[in-house]
């Protein structure tokens, strides 16, 4: 039979931010969807509400011509939307055969015949009595698709399913999603990964910023122009004015390599790069491909081998931030809300975070309030925040007035090098004039900037070189002229 | 019509304004109960809570219970203020009641004014000790810190038990679960004739003006407070995460030990069974009433403390069980986390519109 999903203009507004906005899609089985889009973008949004976890605002969701109420999760499930998350909800200490029994209302035999039954129909080899904690990732994702197929599904909606998947786990996937889906049951496949929508999707629906960018058939497509939808046509080509460089090299990073533990983390391997004084290196990428990890193993978060990272002709590499402050960088996290500053606390104590010893901020392990207010009301004058008062608390700062403060924390010491994460993420064009001026104004000063970020415009106008990162890997470092947002869609997209 | 709207902003004065709603509605209904249950509710309000420190005795045992929960609050709040939820005081009051009292007795009927120092600096070496565990477990190995914390209390009560009946037990006491008497020189002294208020007195002030001094002044009550608020930021900064976690464990320990020390170095001058009635766990709630403010703490401890004495009080004079002192507790508890609502919400009055 055939099943016809219907998502008719759906919007989702959460206090600052359009999450979705009149989107509307229209899916039918046998054919596998990909929804493409960066973080932020609105695909989890939209796909929560579709499995019922969020109610949307306005707007409808049809199921073969019926319009549905999906309230809560167990709706979704009584209307046939099958869901796998990317993070996994399975209890680690209980068997994979009670994991699945806990939300199934049938007899514990005839249930394990039907999964006994799936098992062999796509050929899944799990023993059903191991606890849950002793299965690979894959084999865990093989247990919430068996969840969703014991009830046998209409729709199968898979969140991001190969973010902790092997390569051969992935192909194994594939197969069975080609499999589902060559039986009548309509796949959703939410990705950011563009190679694997051309490997196994044949329609692809783009998002971007909270709204519905285009839908088209894979075959039209390639992986240059998935880029370009996805992270926004390069519009401006504002550069900044080539000001003379020194060979003069500030940082170096020689064979820097990270792995973590966390299986939703990417792993770093064998960076290598350099930065003169006065230059900007940008670093692109799709998010989710290493830049956290990146930002913190420059900023001293995570340490690394002492020799991996050169500062000025010392080996920082296993310094952390506090100790790397002192010799003269700075940074500015790409999360200004949890990481960067603390909304709760006043402007002059975040002001304290950023913290040297000769700033006098703590004499003999005591606050020195004065002197830190004194600094505080400096940088609110230097860096045009809009208030006078320190004592605010920083939550009631608007994003780009917060921004301006780091920002200014981090420079008014006058750093060698700054680095800085996604610096303009959500602020309004005046405040992203802003810092991008002085950004600009830090390179003729003749100190140098890393700049990480995923808005390839900002890289395009501001950088002087321009790597690429994607899987944990920097591409070659390219001088910025030579580089078109086209090349860097390809490059984004893990081509060579 | 009644609409119930988010506020922009936790309000400041509702902030010191909810304890003191949370303690009238623990009266009122207290006395709802005591009217249920036949009395007349304002008599009965009255028993318990004007009549048992009406008198210099009264004062001196209202003093005497508030002593050992403002002790451990304060230790409390380093840990509850940096989101470490040690709810172990109790075990880690009783080991360290435990060690001082095993150096007390090490000092049997002997002299010398080293001792009470020494027996006072065990008693809180045993409580960090103690409060060292599940701060390591959580910091190294993942663990979470109110399960192991909590655990720990019935291992210590059962090795109290143990040293009592056992080992430590008095040899000329005909068996009953209790140490020798502890020599003069290894005992609180006390206050005033005829009142059992002791010097431990003492050791709580220290606390509060300590406490107040390094969260609101020091650079080390800066980190934990950034810390608390969040990791990630902590980590940004350079400060020492883990090593915070361990540090306000053990000063939360610290604490709980001296209170410890306070309770069996002062007028009851021995180990025995029942060293606490439940200070550990009652001075969380003394805590949160305090707002973990060092003096907040200070009031809140006496008003719970009131609780311990107006239950013996109406056990005596109107046959109601001593556990009545739990309900109320509890009840204090219950209506300052429901009044903490207003915090986030206000409650708006609007006309008759349809």
């Amino acid at each position: 039979m055939n099943t016809n999903l219907k998502i008719s203009n759906v919007t989702k507004i959460y206090p600052g931010c359009v999450a979705n906005d009149n989107v509307s899609l229209e899916f039918n089985s046998g054919k596998i969807y990909a929804l493409l889009g960066e973080n932020g973008a609105g695909k989890s949004t939209l796909v929560k509400i579709l499995s019922g976890v969020i109610i949307p605002d306005e707007g409808k969701i049809y199921l073969n011509q019926n319009n549905l109420k999906l309230n809560s999760p167990l709706d979704a499930k009584k209307n046939d939307i099958g869901m796998v998350f990317q993070h996994f909800n399975l209890f680690e200490t209980l068997s994979v055969f009670e994991n699945l029994i806990i939300d199934s209302d049938e007899q514990r035999e005839s249930l394990r015949e039907k999964i006994d039954t799936i098992m062999k129909k796509y050929n899944f080899s799990i023993d059903l009595d191991i606890p849950v904690l002793n299965l690979s990732a894959g084999q865990k994702q093989k247990v919430e698709i068996i969840r969703c197929l014991i009830r046998s599904p209409k729709v199968l909606i898979m969140d991001e399913p190969t973010s902790v998947l092997t390569e051969q786990e992935t192909s194994e996937l594939f197969l069975s999603l080609k499999k589902f889906s060559e039986e009548g049951i309509l796949i959703i496949y939410i990705t950011h990964k563009l190679k694997e929508v051309m490997q196994l999707c044949d329609e692809v629906a783009v998002m971007r910023k909270g709204k519905l960018v285009s839908v088209s058939e894979i075959k039209n497509e390639n992986i240059e122009s998935l880029a370009n939808k996805m992270v926004g046509q390069n519009l401006k080509t504002i550069k900044k004015k080539k000001v003379k460089t020194s060979s003069d090299q500030l940082i170096k990073i020689t064979n820097l390599n990270f792995t973590s533990e966390d299986p939703f983390e990417t792993n770093l391997m064998d960076i290598n790069f350099s930065v003169n004084r006065g230059e900007c290196l940008g670093i692109a990428g799709i998010s989710g491909n290493g830049q956290s990890e990146l930002f913190q193993v420059l900023s001293g978060e995570i340490i690394s081998e002492k020799n991996s990272i050169e500062f000025n002709n010392n080996y920082i590499g296993d310094l952390n931030p506090q100790e790397r402050r002192e010799y003269l960088m700075a940074f500015s996290p790409e999360d200004r809300l949890e990481q960067a500053a603390i909304p709760q606390m006043k402007i002059f104590e975040n002001v304290a975070l950023n913290n040297f010893k000769s700033s006098n901020f703590f004499d003999n392990g005591l606050i020195n309030e004065n002197k830190i207010k004194e600094h505080s009301k400096k940088i609110i004058s230097d860096f045009n925040v809009n208030t006078n008062n320190i004592e605010l608390k920083s939550q009631f700062l608007s994003g780009g007035n917060l921004q301006k403060l780091i920002i200014g924390r981090e420079l008014i010491t006058s750093p060698d090098l700054l680095i800085c994460f996604n610096p303009t993420w959500g602020l309004d064009v005046g405040a992203i004039n802003y810092i991008h001026e002085t950004l600009i104004k830090i390179n003729e000063q003749n100190k140098s900037i890393i700049l990480i970020s995923t808005d390839t415009d900002e890289l395009l106008k501001l950088s002087d070189k321009i790597s690429v990162i994607h899987k944990g890997k920097l591409s070659k470092i390219m001088n910025a002229e030579e580089v078109t947002s086209e090349k860097l869609g390809i490059l984004m997209g893990g081509a060579n | 019509m009644i609409k119930i709207v988010k506020r922009d902003q936790p309000s400041r004065a509702i902030f010191f304004f909810t304890p003191v709603l949370a303690i009238f509605l623990t009266l009122v209904a207290g006395g709802l109960i005591f009217f249920i249950l036949g009395f007349k509710p304002f008599e009965a309000l009255k028993f318990f809570f004007i009549v048992p420190i009406a008198d210099k005795y009264g004062f001196s045992e209202l003093l005497l219970k508030a002593t050992p929960l403002c002790l451990i609050a304060i230790g409390l709040s380093f840990c509850f203020k940096s989101n470490n939820w040690n709810i172990g005081a109790e075990g880690q009051l009783t080991f360290g009641a435990i060690v001082s009292g095993g150096v007390a007795l090490l000092f049997y009927e002997q002299e010398g004014f080293y001792i009470l120092p020494t027996v006072i600096l065990a008693g809180a070496i045993g409580g960090m000790l103690y409060a060292s565990i599940p701060a390591i477990l959580k910091t190294y190995f993942n663990t979470n810190e109110i399960l192991v914390s909590l655990m720990l209390v019935y291992v210590s009560k059962l090795i109290l038990d143990y040293l009592v009946v056992g080992p430590w037990s008095n040899p000329e006491g005909f068996n009953f679960p209790e140490t020798r008497q502890f020599s003069d020189s290894a005992k609180l002294p006390l206050l005033f004739e005829g009142l059992r208020i002791h010097a431990g007195i003492f050791l709580a002030l220290a606390a509060v003006v300590i406490s107040w001094f390094v969260f609101y002044k020091t650079y080390l009550g800066f980190q934990m407070k950034v810390s608390g608020f969040s990791l990630k930021t902590a980590k940004y900064a350079g400060y020492k995460g883990k090593k915070m976690i361990i540090l306000v464990f053990l000063i939360s320990g610290a604490c709980a030990g001296l209170a410890g020390v306070g309770e069996i170095t002062g007028p009851i001058g021995q180990l025995h069974r029942e060293i606490s009635p439940d200070y550990g766990f009652t001075a969380i709630i003394v805590a949160f009433l305090g707002r973990l403010h060092p003096v907040g703490i200070i009031f809140a401890s006496l008003v719970v403390a009131i609780t311990y004495l107006g239950a013996e009080t109406a056990q005596i004079f109107m046959q109601i069980p001593k556990y009545t002192g739990q309900v109320f507790q509890g009840m204090i508890l219950f209506f300052l986390l429901a009044s903490d609502y207003l915090l986030f919400f206000k409650i708006k009055f609007m006309g008759l519109k349809k």
